[in-house]
């Protein structure tokens, strides 16, 4: 006889999801792996001749780059020596500041800060988060993206997912060739929803260096670093390739962080035998030794792998920690489908969402999933309301608010015809009133007609060979008609004149005004201390048009 | 950081500025250094602020774009303004983040081609040593940029030791 | 790296076998795979030479591809999937060529190489567990023309079409690009299997042999 309970729960959606043993000699655990390195250092001379174990002359490119850049050493053998379990509880004692916590974490190892995560529970990672997060208020973004790669949707996605409440917003292409038309079509879609809105395109390292130097994006994060020397070769880069590229992008004043996470050398082949989680913490500490503001982590792509493993969610949660202890922006992940269940989707995401992050999504899809080209986000267009009434369940900021119909609907219907006008004004396929009035009310791709993609694609190459750039947009945009948006891309390419958005944790307001770590630090030290929700946010967060008001009944 | 940290901050900073006396740093065109206090320096020093081209920050308006009196190539970073970034960022405590903006400061004068070039070489197995050591000699002598240069020889004897250098 | 191989095998094969199993069930897209069994044959002649010809496109393939691994992640057999790409070159009335990459198992790399190697610019890359490229060699190694990353929604039809396209750019053609799909249920159902095939693979990677002449036969 079989069991109609266990009947039952095998039709659940979580039994559809891939899950796989242990396996510490591939790599294939998430953390404390047995053939983890002890955390050690020795420094003769100003040069560190050990770390983690191994001598100078066993290092790999990584510890080469992590010894001689990456590690505060005025401490560090000080700091080295203290009981990583004090470490551990400082990290959660309200007492302790978190500059007096970065003064340690500063001076650490890769190993070392491995050993102190490692002694905290899932509650006292978030505890430890909301204390070390760079900028005082956290943030979200989101993907905007569609299978099509149609520029008019992006447009009309970016300005719906600017009213909602996003602060950055990063597409990529299902066709790379398509680059340029979806770089520009949420650059100006966005400003249309919020001005101050920063935008990226996930392309190829160089490819997507040369769209930010036109001007068609204005900032980077997908600079992928590993944490061993055969996948970050397979990445086709080097910790010192890696760090002039940043050099680059500040050269033109453009903000970028790197991005790595858990699971993705294992994913690709060469983990070593080490865990995930110590992994991560080498790619963290070459990000913060090419002197690059923040980082995107969290697994991110290859969230299925430690998703997999036992307390692979909880590494994926200390990853982030481990990437604020290091004083880096930390964008959060939260970006990629790894679970067929609704339950595990959002445990999966209560460490970021209710502790708070700097951007707690590094992709919340602004589209339905299908239209998703990172292969689908944890979270999409059609959650927008569970994630507004979960904020309102429970208090917090997760960066969105309720909007309404009419609203998205003028906005989308703007943001269309703006991108129809510079189609117009550039000389680019023409785009028709049916598909602006399609872009208005669709909820994806589906809704939308097909564009001639050759036709697309020839005028992608010809645009990009008389080099237009974004003071282009600007023109074709105040002739167009649309001047307030015209201010708005013309703002951000100011910004990268002044540089202030460089720095951790940026982000601007609808008045350009920056919002960093710099001038809006974390300062929580304790309950109403750090982020505390205004009136005014509180009233935005909480009024939902679901709600039945008494004084209708 | 609280009021009373970052308060200790700028007075030592203040206090070290004073101590060196006539040595302003590298490229700054300002008096003294840079702290959080003058950020954002879009708001509170967007006077000392310039494109390479000269344009000055607080003339550039969208009107003057449509007009064509400012161009794409104005609205760029200068090294000025990037060494004040790096040091309003060394007042807060990031040094390894300073330290990429005084990269970069160096870089401006790269063109886009070149930088993209220069990259290039550096990913793996794109160079012979000799072509990165003239890598880093043209940067330090045609561009001035010797802490990139040094990052460039940095790289290149590490490539040699791994095994990561252009093959035939 | 060391590890018990038979270990990974039963592994893989016990995974394959109940994806296989959840298949039948239904949703996931199910390949056309016949009952006929026919067998590839690779046969290597040595360090292949960089092409001259322009009317050829050549294909790289993974190192464990055909020998170690026998099927994509979805099942299907790889002879089917080489027959159906290189059917799709000659049906636009090019030449094919086909070498074995061995210094990565990266699929944009092993593709670049193929696109250097070939006298058209144009190469095809495909790894073991089904994932495809089609790239020119002036392109950055991580860029390319058309890129196959999801190897769960790729079936015979789509391999037939990417043989067609290569074929076409290497005529100097402009293909309309075979329509991206995507499945966002593809990761959390496939990654930790992607994973496995793909340390598998990388087990044969050779950082220092140079890409190999290789003959095919299909039995």
């Amino acid at each position: 006889m079989k069991s109609k309970r266990f009947e039952a729960l095998a039709a659940r959606p979580v039994n559809k999801d891939g899950f796989v043993q242990e396996w510490p000699e591939v790599g294939l655990i998430a953390m404390n792996s047995p053939f983890d390195p002890k955390p050690s250092i020795k420094i003769e001379n100003g040069v560190v001749t050990e770390l983690d174990g191994k001598a100078r002359a066993e290092f790999d490119m990584l510890d080469s780059f992590i010894a001689d850049h990456a590690i505060n050493l005025d401490g560090a053998e000080r700091v080295m020596a203290m009981d990583s379990l004090d470490i551990a509880r400082k990290l959660v004692d309200i007492n302790v500041s978190r500059k007096e916590i970065l003064d340690m974490t500063l001076c650490m190892t890769p190993a070392k800060l491995v050993d102190v995560v490692n002694k905290l529970s899932i509650v006292e990672i978030m505890m430890a988060m909301t204390k070390m997060r760079a900028r005082k208020m956290p943030s979200n973004q989101c993907h905007v993206t569609n299978v099509k790669d149609n520029p008019i949707q992006i447009a009309a996605d970016a300005a719906e997912a600017g009213i909602r409440g996003f602060d950055e917003m990063e597409t990529t292409v299902g066709i790379a060739r398509y680059a340029p038309f979806n770089a520009m079509s949420l650059l100006i879609g966005a400003q249309v929803g919020r001005q101050g809105v920063l935008t990226q395109c996930a392309l190829e390292e160089a490819t997507e260096l040369q769209l930010g130097m036109r001007g068609f994006t204005t900032y980077a994060e997908t600079i992928s670093v590993y944490g061993t020397e055969p996948v970050f070769m397979d990445g086709d880069d080097t910790p010192y390739s890696k760090a002039f590229l940043a050099s680059c992008y500040a050269s033109r004043g453009l903000k970028m962080r790197f991005t790595s996470g858990t699971g993705s050398e294992v994913q690709m082949g060469y983990a070593e035998g080490k865990s995930m989680l110590y992994l991560e913490a080498r790619c963290l500490a070459i990000t913060k030794g090419a002197g690059v503001q923040g980082t995107q982590n969290g697994s991110v792509s290859c969230i299925g792998v430690p998703a997999g493993v036992p307390g692979g969610i909880r590494a994926v949660a200390a990853e982030n920690l481990i990437a604020m202890l290091l004083d880096l922006e930390c964008t959060s992940s939260n970006d990629q489908t790894f679970t067929h269940s609704d339950l595990r989707r959002v445990a999966r995401s209560v460490p970021q969402f209710f502790s708070g992050t700097d951007f707690i999504c590094s992709g919340y899809s602004a589209t339905p999933n299908y239209d998703n080209m990172f292969a689908g986000s944890n979270w999409d267009a059609e959650d927008f309301d569970d994630w507004n009434i979960i904020q309102r369940d429970m208090r917090i900021d997760g960066g969105l608010q309720p909007v309404k119909e009419e609203d998205v609907i003028r906005i989308r219907n703007k943001a269309a015809r703006a991108l129809q006008g510079v189609f117009r004004e550039l000389g680019l396929p023409a785009i028709t009133d049916e598909e602006v009035e399609a872009a208005t009310y669709a909820n994806g791709s589906k809704d939308m007609p097909d564009r001639n993609v050759n036709e697309d694609l020839k005028a992608i190459e010809e645009m990009m060979a008389r080099k237009v750039t974004g003071v282009d947009f600007v023109k074709a945009l105040e002739k167009a008609g649309f001047p307030d948006v015209a201010d708005g891309v013309f703002g951000m390419l100011k910004q990268r004149v002044a540089g202030d958005y460089l720095h951790t944790s940026a982000i601007l307001d609808e008045n350009f005004h920056v919002m960093s770590a710099v001038n809006e630090p974390n300062d929580y030290h304790g309950p109403m201390t750090g982020y505390q929700i205004s009136e005014e946010r509180w009233n935005e967060i909480k009024n939902i048009s679901q709600a039945i008001r008494p004084e209708d009944i | 950081m609280d009021q009373e940290l970052m308060m200790k901050l700028i007075v030592e900073k203040v206090m070290e500025a004073m101590k060196e006396g006539g040595t302003p740093a590298a490229k700054a065109s300002g008096t003294g250094k840079m702290t959080a206090a003058d950020y954002p320096l879009s708001e509170k020093s967007a006077d000392k602020l310039k494109s390479p081209s000269g344009k000055k920050f607080t003339e550039m308006t969208k009107a003057e774009v449509l007009s064509g009196n400012i161009s794409s190539e104005d609205m760029r970073i200068s090294p000025e303004t990037l060494e004040m970034q790096a040091q309003v960022a060394e007042s807060v405590g990031r040094e390894a983040f300073a330290n990429n903006m005084r990269r970069a400061a160096e870089l401006i004068a790269v063109g886009d081609d070149r930088l993209l070039e220069i990259y290039n070489a550096l990913r793996p197995y794109r160079s012979t040593k000799a072509e990165l050591l003239a890598i880093a000699e043209e940067l330090e002598t045609k561009y001035d940029a010797r802490i990139s240069a040094g990052l460039v020889r940095e790289a290149a004897a590490v490539y040699e030791a791994r095994g990561r250098l252009k093959k035939d | 790296m060391t590890f018990d191989e038979k270990v990974l095998r039963s592994f893989i094969e016990e995974i394959i076998a109940e994806m296989a199993a959840q298949e039948e069930k239904g949703k996931s897209p199910k390949p056309s795979i016949t009952d006929e069994v026919i067998k590839l044959e690779l046969t290597e002649s040595g360090t292949a030479p960089k092409g001259a010809a322009s009317d050829e496109v050549v294909v790289g393939l993974a190192p464990a591809f055909g020998v170690y691994q026998t099927k994509t992640i979805l099942g299907i057999p790889h002879d089917k999937v080489l027959r159906e790409i290189l059917a799709g070159i000659e049906e636009e009335g090019m030449k094919w060529r086909i070498i074995k990459v061995y210094r990565t198992s990266d699929v944009s790399f092993i593709a670049h190489d193929a696109a250097e190697y070939s006298g058209s610019g144009i190469g095809i890359g495909i790894q073991s567990k089904g994932t495809t490229v089609i790239h020119q060699k002036n392109l950055p190694p991580l860029s390319n023309l058309e890129l196959f990353s999801q190897a769960p929604l790729i079936d015979l039809a789509t391999y037939r079409q990417i043989g067609k396209n290569a074929a076409k750019y290497a005529k100097g053609e402009a293909p309309t690009p075979v329509p991206v799909r995507n499945d966002q249920m593809a990761r959390p159902a496939y990654q930790a299997i992607a994973a496995l095939l793909h340390i598998k693979e990388t087990e044969h990677v050779d950082n220092n042999k140079k890409p190999q002449s290789v003959a095919v036969a299909f039995k």
